[in-house]
């Protein structure tokens, strides 16, 4: 049973038009047609794409619609953790370079912010790097009105750039001002289209959507290490699977999670805001580099700096 | 209740309430038309820049990501405030059947409605992908205050179409005979015809209408306070100092309100002037909009001093910073002063002696507080934008904000479009309602009180009796057989778990040649996902054994397996690849526990919310069902007749 879109639109709306239950109703129905193969989820995949992309209700496209559901779920029995170790980061920033070199980031913005932080005058200041924190009560995905970003089984939050609608709730929404926003046309590189878009690595870029840190699902997927990990030249940045009780940093080393945070005192950002995060951190305490005021260290010159960012 | 209007005795006749009244509708002299036409002008020039801004995406604005709403949505809070005019206004004046609402009832709904369609069109504009607006219907999800918002909004649009159409009914004849009258084109004619319903002076037409009118009154009450408190959640529901506020929602309802009613005396003012409203439109009015108006504004002063002096009192962090920027020696906080003597202490000045209070005076006020409640609404939206719990300062960036050309030239179009519609809308009806004001003058002269229109009123650790012998050796080492004349000892391994001195050890035994290995030094480790983790390092015994502690606890494969790794590093000649064993006593890996309230972020609702949703709902359309059921009598009536 072919659906013409017009014609699927006009449910929708009716549907909706006949209150709540009809919108609930609408989204079931459409989550059924994804599942299900065959003409009916090709149907489904034309209204995703809907204003942007040349519609064609091709074999790969209902090849995508089968495998939303699995980017939506999440890599079963996973539960992907971050540890930052503040004393052994020297805020070199190379994880954001990283981080922003592999997902082609513009630079007007970063997934992985550096932040040069003193908790009062009296207080030695340190690096605090802050990635998205993955939230296990995330506020951002509470309010989207589309469900365009979701919250997975293995702890990532993630983003549908093709069903976002721009509203930034998400980003009033985040108290740690994670989320990013393509406020102009993007200009991806030819790199950037060679494996076509998903949420697990958010490029190519949408205009008039939200985008963020993603934990590199992808790279989770190939059993590798995030970017910014790999590429830590300090080997502060840890990785790992909560349900693995373990964390690999880029120097190969692997240690039980559950010792090192006990060992280090390790802390989640505000843990009173209650949004749980999936991100640690352990204190700056017997730094192994020069505090960012003392002499040799890295005046916040980093390679991508926020500095380069104005507000216009 | 009602009170009639002191001078009512010099009441001209009803013809010439009817011609007075009609005379709005009167062709425009050349101020109308330039009037009109620039305000075509800048409509255009603002759907010029709504194209341009589609076009290269919301860069064109001054919003970045610190900043991430800015002049639209101060926009969007500001119209939906001004809409409340016409709910207070004509529904608790008309509930309360207070006389003197007559003139008033008219202009107050139509800013209702025009406001509501303005400032909904706002939130579209703010939207970086408005193509696909539908997905709000398609993915829906009822957790999102903006869902909320949307169905608020819709109900609230639907019933204000509603109200105002239903007390414009008896004006329809009217206007079919004036329009006939004055040989206007009869397509209007036949407009005001079918918007008539065939309503006549006659008793159940009248029953029918005043049931029509008591119901929307009363309904329309609880719809307006859901849409502003709710728009107030689009803030009040995120961890920002300045918005996760628990008076956020009167706050709101109140400002709109305020806003709303100030809204209400300046297009009062206008219109009584430009259409020479004068003997209608009676200082009498004026005065008892003002003295709504200044208790409205003492409200929004109280509500202004609790907020932000329990704030600055408390002085959270957060909180403190935000103070600093909204108060403090910076653009807001001059801003924000300003706006407390302009928009609040001025206006309060202007209206609290009632004897002394002009017309100048009061109407003064009201555009002060118009202009006031703008800048306020910008003050709550922007200031918390540009101080986020991780100060961004701390990355060298200074978030800034000031609304661009093209947000600029967008929100004058906004005003010119809602002063456009309004001066359309009075070409068409009048302004004032006819009937209203005729039942008024009726009572003045009979002293018989009307009829009341409302009576409505989530390890278990592994069993330590598990021992198990570990499978056989994995690995052949191939350059050892290479180098086989050199008789490089080819060491053997075997790993096992066992209980030495009562305590959970991993115990390798390494060999070469049949003989044990003394004074090697062994490291043990397990693989993990990303890498392998050492678990320690230890020097054979004379059994050839080695051991560290087993990692109890640690979770396992699926089969609560663990795949160990044994490696010799010394003596040299015994170095070589890996062992790897798989043993058992691995903690079994948890299900995914859900120990966080999902229901929020999950993709569907959780019922008890779609329910109440949906009651709430269902109450407010049911009534409108009713006052539609009574329109379609009233129409069959004429039928019958």
């Amino acid at each position: 049973m072919k659906m013409p879109r017009r014609e699927f639109l006009r449910a929708g709306l009716l549907a909706a038009g006949g209150l709540t239950a009809g919108t609930v109703g609408a989204d079931r129905l459409l989550g059924a047609g994804a599942k299900s193969s065959g003409p009916r989820a090709a149907a489904t995949l034309a209204l995703t794409a809907d204003g942007e992309l040349v519609v064609t209700p091709s074999a790969e496209y209902a090849a995508l619609a089968q495998t939303s559901d699995e980017v939506r779920r999440g890599i079963p029995g996973r539960r992907w953790v971050m540890v930052f170790d503040l004393a052994a980061c020297d805020g070199c920033g190379q994880c954001a370079l990283a981080c922003a070199k592999n997902h082609f980031i513009p630079t007007d913005r970063e997934y992985l912010r550096i932040f040069k932080m003193q908790d009062s005058p009296d207080l030695a200041p340190y690096w605090f790097p802050r990635p998205c924190f993955h939230c296990d009560n995330p506020p951002c995905t509470r309010v989207c009105p589309v469900g365009a970003t979701f919250k997975r089984e293995d702890g990532i939050v993630l983003i549908d750039n093709e069903r976002c609608i721009g509203c930034r709730f998400c980003m009033a929404a985040c108290p740690y001002s994670v989320r990013v926003f393509n406020w102009s046309r993007p200009n991806d590189p030819p790199e950037a289209h060679t494996r076509g878009y998903s949420p697990e690595w958010g490029y190519p870029r949408r205009v008039g959507t939200v985008e963020k840190c993603d934990f590199c699902a992808d790279m989770a997927r190939e059993g590798k290490l995030p970017h910014c990990s790999s590429h830590c030249p300090m080997g502060a940045i840890w990785f790992g699977d909560e349900n693995d009780d373990a964390v690999t940093n880029s120097a190969g080393k692997t240690v039980r999670l559950s010792k090192l945070l006990r060992d280090r005192a390790g802390f989640r950002y505000m843990e009173e805001l209650g949004t749980k995060p999936r991100v640690f951190y352990l204190p700056a305490v017997n730094r192994q580099y020069p505090a960012p005021n003392e002499p040799g260290a890295n005046h916040g010159n980093l390679p991508r700096g926020g500095e380069t960012q104005s507000a216009q | 209740m009602t009170q009639p209007i002191a001078g009512a005795a010099a009441r001209p006749e009803a013809s010439i309430v009817e011609r007075d009244l009609l005379a709005t509708l009167n062709p425009l002299g050349r101020a109308g038309h330039i009037w009109i036409a620039s305000l075509v002008g800048v409509c255009l020039l603002a759907l010029v820049a709504y194209i341009y801004q589609l076009a290269s995406g919301l860069h064109v604005t001054a919003m970045r990501d610190y900043v991430s709403w800015g002049a639209y949505m101060t926009n969007f809070v500001f119209f939906i405030g001004i809409s409340h005019a016409g709910t207070l206004i004509s529904a608790i004046l008309r509930i309360t059947n207070a006389g003197w609402r007559r003139p008033i009832t008219r202009m107050a709904e139509a800013i209702t409605v025009l406001a509501l369609m303005v400032g909904a069109s706002m939130v579209v504009i703010d939207m970086g992908r408005p193509d696909r607006i539908l997905y709000l219907l398609i993915h829906g999800r009822l957790q999102s205050p903006i869902l909320w918002d949307l169905v608020s909004v819709t109900t609230y649009i639907t019933g204000s179409f509603l109200y105002l159409y239903v007390a414009m009914i008896p004006d329809m004849p009217i206007l079919a005979r004036f329009a006939r009258e004055r040989g206007r084109s009869p397509r209007l004619v036949r407009l005001y015809e079918i918007l008539s319903l065939g309503f006549r002076e006659t008793p159940e037409h009248r029953r029918r209408l005043t049931r029509a009118l008591g119901a929307m009154a009363v309904i329309i009450i609880p719809v307006a306070v859901s849409v502003h408190t709710v728009v107030s959640w689009v803030f009040g529901m995120t961890l920002r100092p300045g918005w996760h506020s628990t008076i956020f929602g009167p706050y709101f309802v109140i400002g709109a309100i305020f806003s709303g009613t100030a809204a209400i005396i300046t297009a009062m003012a206008v219109f009584r002037r430009a259409y020479r409203l004068e003997r209608y439109l009676l200082p009498e009015h004026f005065q008892r909009l003002a003295t709504l108006l200044l208790a409205l504004s003492l409200l929004y002063g109280y509500f202004t001093l609790s907020e932000y002096l329990t704030a600055w009192y408390g002085g959270f962090g957060s909180d403190s910073r935000l103070l600093a920027l909204l108060a403090g020696s910076t653009a807001y906080g001059t801003s924000f002063w300003l706006w407390g003597v302009f928009g609040l202490f001025i206006p309060i000045g202007l209206l609290v002696m009632p004897s002394r209070r002009s017309l100048t005076a009061i109407v003064t006020a009201s555009v002060l507080i118009n202009i006031g409640m703008w800048i306020k609404r910008y003050l709550i939206i922007v200031p918390t934008l540009e101080t986020p719990f991780i100060p961004a300062q701390a990355a060298g960036i200074t978030p800034h904000y000031f609304p661009s050309l093209v947000e600029c030239t967008i929100t004058a179009g906004a005003f010119a479009a809602f002063l456009l519609l309004f001066t359309l809308f009075s070409r068409i009806f009048p302004i004032l309602s006819v009937w209203e004001t005729l039942e008024d003058a009726d009572e003045a002269e009979s002293k018989v009180a009307g009829e009341r229109a409302s009576r409505h009123s989530s390890l278990a650790p592994a069993g330590l009796t598990i021992l198990l012998i570990a499978g056989a050796l994995t690995s052949v080492v191939p350059w050892a057989r290479a180098s086989a004349q050199v008789q490089k000892p080819v060491p053997r391994i075997e790993l096992t778990r066992s209980m030495v001195d009562s305590q959970d050890m991993l115990v390798a035994k390494v060999s070469a040649n049949g003989r044990p290995v003394v004074h090697a030094v062994v490291e043990f480790s397990v693989t993990r996902t990303f890498g392998v983790m050492t678990l320690g390092q230890d020097t054979t015994r004379d059994d050839g054994t080695a051991r560290v502690g087993f990692p109890v606890g640690l979770p396992g494969d699926a089969r609560g397996e663990l795949k160990f790794r044994v490696t010799i590093e010394s003596p040299s000649d015994l170095i070589g690849p890996p062992v790897e064993v798989v043993l058992a006593g691995g903690a079994p890996r948890v299900a995914f526990i859900d120990n966080v309230p999902r229901a929020l972020w999950s993709s569907r609702a959780p019922l008890p919310m779609v329910a109440t949703i949906i009651f709430l709902l269902l109450c407010v359309w049911i009534t409108y069902a009713f006052v539609v059921i009574q329109l379609i009598a009233m129409r069959r009536l004429k039928e019958h007749a």
